[in-house]
């Protein structure tokens, strides 16, 4: 099942963080990821989810979000056209043998080295989720101690529109 | 600037201005300052129900019957979660209901205060949508949005929640003008293009059939249906909620189709080639259970107010978003265009009248001697109410022999629960439909478990003076699941035996209300006559046979036109 992700810009009213979430949870889709932030716009946020569906749940799903009065715009990302970005946290376990072979794939995957103790490395990594998956999976090669992750968000890209003709 | 205003002050001008005449409550400690407010208000009638949930539904059903939106009120807490039952039951089925419920005073929400409950929360699955008032100065702006909102685009319950405080403080806020909401602009016009396409493929049907839902009703269109369906020669088929689209004595009517539904009207839904629905939402209960072998031939198309239902259940060929009235409108405008639509649509037209007479003929009444079925009460109030009479219905066997059996004549005279099935919903609902309109005949056609739900608002349409009529096909059981343990479950009749308990006359004697118990096919007109003669509201306890069954009907996992039970039906 492919993942869509869906940005939705929401007036800021209380309980419009459920009143949408609700939607998804009683028709029963689920929430893979949701972010929810200031706008460019004063008084609305922008809320990012990540679920799953084929391109007819979807269009329900978009239909539904429409619905519901706060919401002013339903966008579905085009993957191809957007730029998708996850910010991961996680703390590895690194002794003195594996410090520098961690060190080494975090610095391939452009992560930033944040903390350090004796036994754990903490890194921060801000990417495209999928580089991010596979950032995760080699490090659990060394433990994973803890992992936290924000959730997707993403813009859609701007495509010059071609001039005459 | 306006003057300085008292919130409750303010509630009641908006009311005023939203043209509001009646409203159905209950109050409690936290809705005495609008109570208050109404003590010595002349110009809305406030009526006192004796269950909160009646108060939804009498709003509820004096918005079917009106067209305008239902107001009901309640205090916080249990008052506002006895509301809910109604609050579902009016947004399922598209009903303009204005809910106000009392709520602690600000300061003390969220602190498990006495009679705290948290309705805002409650109510956001249910309605179409709800406010928590947390100034005065935002009453007006809320009251008008909130009744925009539940009487357009797809119409529902809206809930506004009044902390005490809001209800006392004053302020000098009080919007005038329309409200604009920036993420509610429901699409009425429909695409010219699409419609174009649409008329197209009706001009061409061999064998048209359009499938009228309560949209139709809603946006006040069925005259316009009727002329479209004459103008194609096109049969009319019904949903529960559509039923009185179409006079059902109407040469093109079928009547209703679904689980329940007639024979015919499921056959032709498998048998047209092109099927316009319009105002429904395909529901399983009128589609069936294979959603595949609805109308598996036919071109489809599918107009509704509410694009979400647009493709949801069933995949059309010809989706349309937009006001019924105006696309039927813009429909006969489009087809009048094509010459060659006075190609004779009559062979087609006969076909249907002819399925039409037929239906009625296996309709004739089953009927041993003088004792009474549904069939024959039912057919005995077709003839005894005008065509101008209301008709509600609680749920089960008694809703589905009324939605069979009772010819509905015009829109918004028949009036049931259909998304949410409601028992209990058809009383109130016929109470509030009296307060609509009170020179109609109204009569609920009700069971016996359904009724002893809401028997309590006797009292109500005694004081309040609502003389409706309740005609309880009385089988001593939860029919409607009685049967189905009968057909589908060996016979056992788990907890759905009733018995002979309470006595419905003395019941209602008990409340000065008028009770007669019928046991014979020919006192039933009689009985009616005393009801409607008695001038206060009134029981008909008719005692049917216990064990009938509303058939044909479609099994579980069925499809829509291989019914279980024809054996009466001579087109089988
Ligand atoms: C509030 C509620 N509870 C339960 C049901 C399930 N139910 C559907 S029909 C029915 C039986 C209704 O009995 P009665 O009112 O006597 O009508 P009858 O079928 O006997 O005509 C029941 C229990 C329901 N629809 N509504
Ligand atoms: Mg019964």
């Amino acid at each position: 099942m492919p993942t869509q992700i869906i940005s939705v810009l929401v007036e800021d009213e209380a309980g419009s963080l459920t009143r949408m979430s609700g939607m998804f949870s009683r028709r029963g889709i689920n929430i893979h990821s949701l972010t929810v932030s200031p706008s460019e716009k004063e008084g609305m946020s922008r809320m990012t989810i990540v679920t799953t569906g084929d391109e007819r749940e979807i269009e329900k799903v978009e239909k539904q979000l429409n619905k519901l009065i706060e919401i002013v715009k339903v966008n579905i990302l085009d993957k191809n056209t957007s730029v998708v970005r996850d910010l991961c946290l996680l703390k590895v376990y690194a002794d003195k043998e594996n410090r520098a072979e961690v060190i080494e794939i975090a610095n391939a995957f452009k992560s930033n080295i944040v903390d350090i103790s004796i036994r754990t490395i903490t890194l921060e990594i801000a990417a495209d989720p999928r580089d991010i998956d596979r950032f995760v999976e080699l490090m659990k090669n060394f433990g994973i101690k803890e992992l936290f992750r924000t959730g997707v968000t993403a813009i859609s890209r701007d495509v010059e529109k071609k001039s005459g003709g | 600037m306006t003057e300085e205003l008292k919130g409750t002050e303010i509630i009641v001008k908006c009311l005023k201005e939203e043209n509001v005449k009646n409203i159905f409550g209950f109050p409690g400690g936290q809705l005495i300052p609008l109570y208050d407010r109404l003590y010595d208000e002349t110009d809305i009638r406030s009526i006192l129900v004796r269950h909160e949930q009646g108060a939804a539904h009498a709003a509820d059903g004096y918005a079917r019957a009106s067209g305008d939106p239902g107001v009901c009120m309640a205090t916080s807490g249990p008052g506002a979660t006895n509301l809910v039952t109604g609050l579902l039951n009016a947004t399922m089925d598209s009903i303009p209901v204005v809910a106000f419920t009392a709520q602690v005073p600000t300061k003390a929400i969220g602190t498990d205060a006495f009679q705290e409950a948290d309705t805002f929360g409650i109510t956001m699955p249910i309605t179409k949508h709800n406010f928590l008032v947390k100034s005065t100065d935002m009453l007006s702006w809320t009251i008008k949005g909130a009744f925009k909102i539940a009487n357009t685009g797809r119409k529902g319950a809206v809930v506004i929640d009044l902390p005490n405080d809001v209800q006392q403080k004053t302020s000098k806020e009080y919007y005038r003008g329309e409200i604009k909401f920036t993420g509610y602009n429901p699409n009425i016009v429909p695409n010219p293009l699409q419609l174009k396409r649409i008329a197209q493929k009706l001009v061409e049907a061999e064998r048209p059939l359009i499938l009228a839902g309560g949209g139709v009703i809603q946006a006040n269109a069925s005259d316009d249906l009727r002329t479209l369906a004459e103008y194609l020669g096109a049969g009319v088929a019904t949903t529960l909620m559509g039923k009185g689209v179409i006079p059902e004595n109407h040469p093109l009517s079928l009547g209703m189709i679904g689980m329940h539904g007639r024979l015919c009207a499921n056959r032709m839904i498998n048998n047209c080639d092109v099927l316009l629905a319009i105002g429904c939402r395909f529901s399983d209960r009128a589609t069936g259970w294979s959603l595949e072998s609805f109308a598996p031939d036919a071109i489809k198309i599918h107009c509704d107010i509410d694009s979400s239902e647009l493709n949801k259940n069933i995949l059309v060929d010809f989706p349309l978003v937009g006001d019924a009235k105006l696309v039927i409108r813009d429909l006969i405008k489009f087809i009048k265009k094509y010459e060659d639509v006075k190609k004779d649509t009559n062979i087609w037209g006969k076909r249907v009248n002819q399925l039409h007479n037929m239906c009625e003929e296996c309709e004739v009444v089953k009927c041993r001697g003088d004792s009474l079925t549904p069939e024959v009460i039912i057919k005995e109030i077709n003839k005894f109410l005008d065509d101008n009479a209301i008709v509600t219905t609680e749920v089960g066997q008694n809703q589905m022999f009324a939605a069979h059996y009772y010819v509905t004549k015009k829109p918004r005279q028949f009036i049931s629960s259909g998304g949410l099935g409601t028992m209990g919903f058809g009383f109130p609902a016929a109470i509030g439909a009296k307060v609509a309109k009170p020179e109609k005949q109204v009569l609920d056609i009700a069971g016996d478990g359904s009724f002893i739900m809401v028997c309590q608002e006797l009292a109500t349409a005694m004081t309040e003076n609502i003389p409706v009529v309740v005609a309880i096909l009385n089988n001593s059981y939860l029919g409607m699941v009685r049967q189905w343990q009968e057909l589908f479950w060996d016979k056992r009749y788990s907890k759905t035996k009733l018995g002979t308990i309470p006595d419905f006359v003395k019941l209602a004697e008990s409340f000065g209300a008028y009770g007669e118990r019928v046991e014979k096919v020919s006192d039933i007109r009689n009985s009616l006559k005393n009801a409607f003669d008695s001038g206060v509201v009134s029981v008909l306890d008719f005692k049917v046979e216990s064990e009938t069954n509303i058939l044909p009907m479609v099994p579980p996992g069925g499809k829509i036109d291989e019914m279980i039970g024809v054996e009466r039906c001579r087109h089988k």
